[in-house]
């Protein structure tokens, strides 16, 4: 085509001249992206809030993961106390506390509602005891209460008053407890903590897409001669807008890749510390395959987050120009 | 084709720098857009290239009325004007080959015709060994040149040039009028924004005069091709 046009005009008559600075390979984008120092401090913000994100992410896991197996592992289930002391403080015959454990249990499992019953040893109890007061105060002579634990019916439509009165008849100082009112602060807490998390990820997503649009804007009034240049060739709002987000998003997915590595090697620490403090209270601390794609694969919806406020930011700045 | 009507343009809040501008360039036209510096030559060759909207009148270009197109419309109509920039205005950060197949590259062309056109191109325009050059590194002429190639490689239906032969001698200008003469024959419409009364006298076409603002048209004072004159030349 411009042959067409060159073969009607005489020959060439420039004179050859030297040629001193070269650039042999095609440049990626039309705009100067990739020469900035924006770039860096980009991918590192970027990073950094990758490292917040993931923790962030990982504690809500954790603790949803907590919650889940306490309510999980106590519902449906009760205990029946039958005290060692009468109503005076004063210490029962342990033969008799025994035998009125017995009386309870029987009761218990003759129940429609209730599925398992089983009496905790008066080994076990001591067990439990020991920590609290010492291998040594657990004699023989100490009172040791009748405990029976049981597991009802999933519905759990049981009137557990009915039931205590009932229990009242052969130990009249029986008490049932339902773990519910420790449970509900528990996961009230752990509610809490899980809020404050879910909070802190979208202050880190906030932060993200604040600094991305302020990258983008500083960038393109960097280059503000190059981007009218381009817009009056006649490149349209999302030609030139494909490229900045394009380069966004590479920027982005680098500092995201950074930042879950470095937030990775953070957490197995955090997981090997919690793991030799071996406290029960805790559930263990285990991703479930799902979570464990989600923590890792955190670059993606980090750098579409950037992709996406890169290509607004410079679609608004594209309006100034007629 | 391109049809101005009372058009008035102002920089902000300042004075009018153009008033009431009419005029018609019909297809395949070749006008030299002349004036005393500081007149609005640049700021009308602006509102060609569709850089900025004027503040009162009515624009026309190719048939329709830009005042009523939305983005997309604006950035089709301006990949069918050419520019060539009073400061050139080439991207520092590539090559010249590059630079000149900027246009082609935002119009989606295929690789193999960009490198076809684009090393031609500038081989004619004597900057064959100068593809890989980055801008910085070259004479002004010699940038005038990559700027003149850029704005010709889509073979524009518009050609606007600001001052295009301002930093080159008169016979690589006159060389480079002959492209220009060449493009129009084939069809694109030519404005050419200079104060060279050589080339203005050489090449004897209609005039936009602008002073203080105000057009008004002259007749190129010489009639025939432009062909004869060049074989004169060379
Ligand atoms: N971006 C701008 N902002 C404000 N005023 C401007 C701007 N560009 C040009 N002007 C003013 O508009 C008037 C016309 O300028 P313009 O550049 O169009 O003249 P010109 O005919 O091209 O001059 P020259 O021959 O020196 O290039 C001048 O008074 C100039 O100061
Ligand atoms: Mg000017």
């Amino acid at each position: 085509m411009i042959k067409r046009i060159l073969q009607k005009l005489p020959a060439s008559i420039f004179s050859r001249e030297r040629v001193l600075g070269v650039s042999k390979s095609r440049q990626k984008y039309d705009l100067p992206l990739a020469a900035s120092t924006t770039n860096s401090f980009l991918r590192l913000l970027i990073a950094l809030m990758s490292v917040l994100g993931l923790l962030a992410l990982s504690a809500s896991f954790a603790l949803s993961a907590m919650t889940h197996r306490w309510s999980e592992g106590l519902a449906g289930k009760i205990s029946v106390e039958i005290p060692a002391t009468d109503s005076g403080g004063d210490v029962i015959d342990p033969s008799l506390v025994k035998s009125m454990t017995d009386d309870v249990a029987k009761i218990l499992s003759a129940h429609p509602d209730v599925k398992e019953v089983s009496i905790t040893e008066e080994k076990k109890i001591k067990e439990l005891l020991s920590p609290w007061l010492g291998e040594n105060m657990v004699m023989d002579s100490l009172p040791i209460p009748g405990l029976i634990s049981v597991t009802m019916d999933e519905d759990g439509k049981t009137d557990l008053k009915e039931l205590e009165a009932k229990l009242r008849d052969v130990a009249p100082r029986a008490r049932i407890d339902t773990h519910e009112s420790w449970l509900t602060d528990v996961v009230r807490f752990t509610g809490a903590l899980q809020f404050a998390a879910t909070l802190l990820l979208v202050v880190i997503g906030a932060t993200t897409l604040v600094a991305v649009a302020g990258g983008v804007r500083s960038k393109l009034s960097e280059n503000k001669e190059e981007l009218e240049l381009l817009h009056l060739m006649g490149a349209s709002d999302s030609y030139i807008a494909r490229q900045i987000q394009k380069h966004t998003m590479i920027l982005s997915l680098q500092g995201g890749i950074m930042g879950v590595v470095a937030g990775g090697i953070v957490l197995i620490g955090i997981s090997m510390v919690a793991g030799h403090m071996s406290i029960n209270l805790i559930p263990e601390f285990k991703l479930s395959a799902l979570q464990k794609i989600i923590l890792v694969g955190l670059p993606i919806p980090i750098a579409m987050l950037a992709m996406i406020t890169a290509r607004y930011t410079v679609l608004r700045v594209l309006t100034k120009m007629p | 084709m391109i049809r101005y009507e009372h058009v008035g343009l102002r920089y902000g809040i300042g004075p009018e720098v153009l008033e009431d501008v009419s005029f018609t360039l019909e297809p395949g036209s070749f006008h030299f857009l002349s004036g005393p510096s500081g007149a609005g030559k640049s700021s009308l060759l602006s509102l060609m290239y569709l850089g900025r909207m004027p503040t009162r009148g009515l624009i026309k270009m190719f048939g329709q009325n830009i005042g009523e197109m939305n983005r997309d419309q604006l950035a089709s109509i301006r990949q069918r004007v050419g520019v060539v920039f009073q400061d050139f205005r080439l991207l520092g950060h590539m090559s010249t080959f590059d630079n000149v197949a900027l246009p082609l590259r935002i119009q989606g062309r295929p690789e193999k015709e960009i490198k076809n056109n684009v090393t031609e191109l500038l081989d004619w325009v004597g900057l064959g060994d100068h593809k890989f050059a980055l801008p910085s590194t070259m004479s002004g002429g010699q940038q005038q040149r990559v700027a003149i190639a850029r704005a010709v490689i889509t073979r524009p239906r518009l050609l606007l040039a600001d001052e295009p032969t301002g930093n080159l001698d008169d016979e690589i200008g006159f060389r480079l009028m002959a492209l220009f003469d060449q493009l129009n024959r084939m069809g694109t419409t030519v404005v050419i924004a200079t104060h060279n009364q050589q080339i203005m006298n050489k090449f004897a076409h209609n005039r936009l005069i602008l002073d203080k603002g105000r057009m008004h048209i002259e007749e190129g004072t010489k009639k025939g091709g432009l062909r004869q004159r060049l074989e004169g030349v060379y």
